[in-house]
């Protein structure tokens, strides 16, 4: 009996001081994506990494993989039957602008590696290099069709590249959900984050700002998404140029230093922070009241606007 | 004899329960949320460990697979403040102090990683 008791009572303390997580770092979509599970087991972090793998492959447009992807989009203009997570992709992108996503545009791919492979040299594109993709984009659209048929029309190319982690982040919160799984953090390189309910008192995650020092926000069951232009700008002869581009006037110039948007459709939140980077705070304001997000604007290491829904606190 | 046995595991059960009340209360205290380090690999390779709870400034100088990277402890964070990489990802990550957060150079086959507890769960 005693035997009994003290070997439960020290069992049942020891699992009271561990706290076990399942946990896996899977490269794709160009970086690096935590997974973090509060529950579930390891089949779960397997499923996630293969929604996460097979995502990846679909949004590629530098290589072709071994499905029918972006890049094999790109080569030509006849009806392609796609997988049904690329065509709901794509289609959502393409309609966004229709959602307040102004500044979005999936045909941007070929202005997008213009301006990636210049920057990459140091140099800025000529306004006549600019103009030639800015008109391929305007002459070019996109015809969706049953049975997940796609063919893209003109020369423009496609990037799913601001709406394929959000749209992969869907995907697993809805196997989360399938699986009762509640808690967990997965981190889609910081740019793409979902958050479940964290094993605390509150259940709250903290986020903090690498912009603005010492401000956190606390999130649970939601995404956050963030454009920044601060990893991977260039500065030439002193002028910033970012790797968001506008694909309205072609420019890599813009607004703001970084939007972050909280949602919850992954891709949405992606979609919204890309574009809004060209907008103004009163614009922000304005989509906010239309499109039902919430939204953090930083500018100049400060945070020049908030939703009066995010706190926004002070470690 | 029954009367000892039950005393004697009362007493057990009242020991083993306070000392672990006492560790969990001595964990509690002793919590720093500063208290971590960062682990810098090269191609898998541990090959130094900074700790991020030292108040004073550091600086480290690390040979990747293409070059030398200079990193710098300031702050409770770390950045890697010069590279030869062409993209200079890493350097543009600036400082950072969160565990959720590596700083890779994949050039250099260089990354950082911070362990232990952070400030906050994800920096974005």
């Amino acid at each position: 009996m005693r035997k009994l008791i003290v070997t439960s009572l020290l069992i049942t303390t020891l699992m009271g001081c561990s706290k076990v997580n399942n946990t896996s770092k899977v490269f794709c979509f160009d970086t690096y994506v935590d997974i973090t599970l509060s529950e579930g087991n390891k089949n779960n972090i397997k499923e996630i990494e293969n929604i996460l793998k097979k995502l990846d492959k679909l949004s590629d447009n530098y290589n072709q993989r071994d499905l029918i992807n972006v890049f094999s989009l790109n080569k030509t203009n006849e009806e392609v039957r796609v997988d049904k997570d690329l065509y709901e992709m794509i289609k959502l992108a393409y309609e966004s602008k229709n959602e307040g996503a102004e500044y979005f545009n999936p045909l941007c791919g070929s202005l997008s590696k213009l301006w990636k492979e210049s920057l990459k040299e140091s140099k800025v594109p000529s306004q006549e290099e600019i103009n030639l993709e800015l008109n391929k984009m305007s002459s070019s659209s996109l015809t969706f069709k049953d049975e997940y048929i796609i063919q893209r029309n003109g020369e423009a190319e496609i990037d799913l590249g601001g709406i394929a982690k959000g749209y992969a982040l869907d995907k697993i919160q809805e196997y989360l959900k399938s699986e009762d799984i509640k808690s967990y953090l997965i981190n889609g390189g910081e740019s793409s984050i979902l958050l479940g309910e964290k094993k605390s008192k509150d259940g709250y995650y903290t986020i903090g700002f690498r912009d603005v020092e010492n401000a956190y926000i606390k999130v649970k069951n939601c995404f956050v998404s963030t454009s920044s232009k601060r990893t991977q700008k260039v500065v030439i002869d002193n002028v910033t140029y970012s790797h968001i581009i506008n694909p309205k006037d072609g420019s890599a110039f813009n607004e703001n230093d970084a939007v972050v948007v909280i949602s919850d459709k992954g891709w949405y939140g992606d979609v919204m922070s890309t574009s809004l980077m060209m907008n103004t705070v009163d614009e922000i304001k304005q989509i906010e009241i239309d499109h039902d997000i919430k939204t953090i604007v930083i500018k100049d290491g400060k945070i020049v606007y908030h939703h009066e829904g995010i706190e926004v606190l002070k470690h | 004899m029954d009367k000892k046995k039950l005393r004697n595991d009362i007493i057990l059960i009242a020991s083993l329960l306070l000392v672990a009340t006492i560790s969990l209360v001595v964990l509690f205290l002793t919590r720093n949320t500063k208290d971590f380090i960062a682990k810098i690999y090269v191609e898998n390779n541990i090959v130094e460990k900074v700790d991020l709870s030292s108040k004073e400034d550091g600086d480290y100088y690390i040979d990747g697979l293409k070059g030398k990277l200079h990193i710098r402890r300031h702050n409770h964070a770390i950045a890697v403040i010069e590279s030869n990489c062409p993209h200079q990802d890493c350097v543009h990550m600036g400082y950072v102090k969160s565990a959720g957060t590596p700083i890779i150079c994949a050039y250099n086959a260089v990354s950082i990683v911070i362990d232990g507890t952070s400030l906050n769960d994800v920096e974005i």
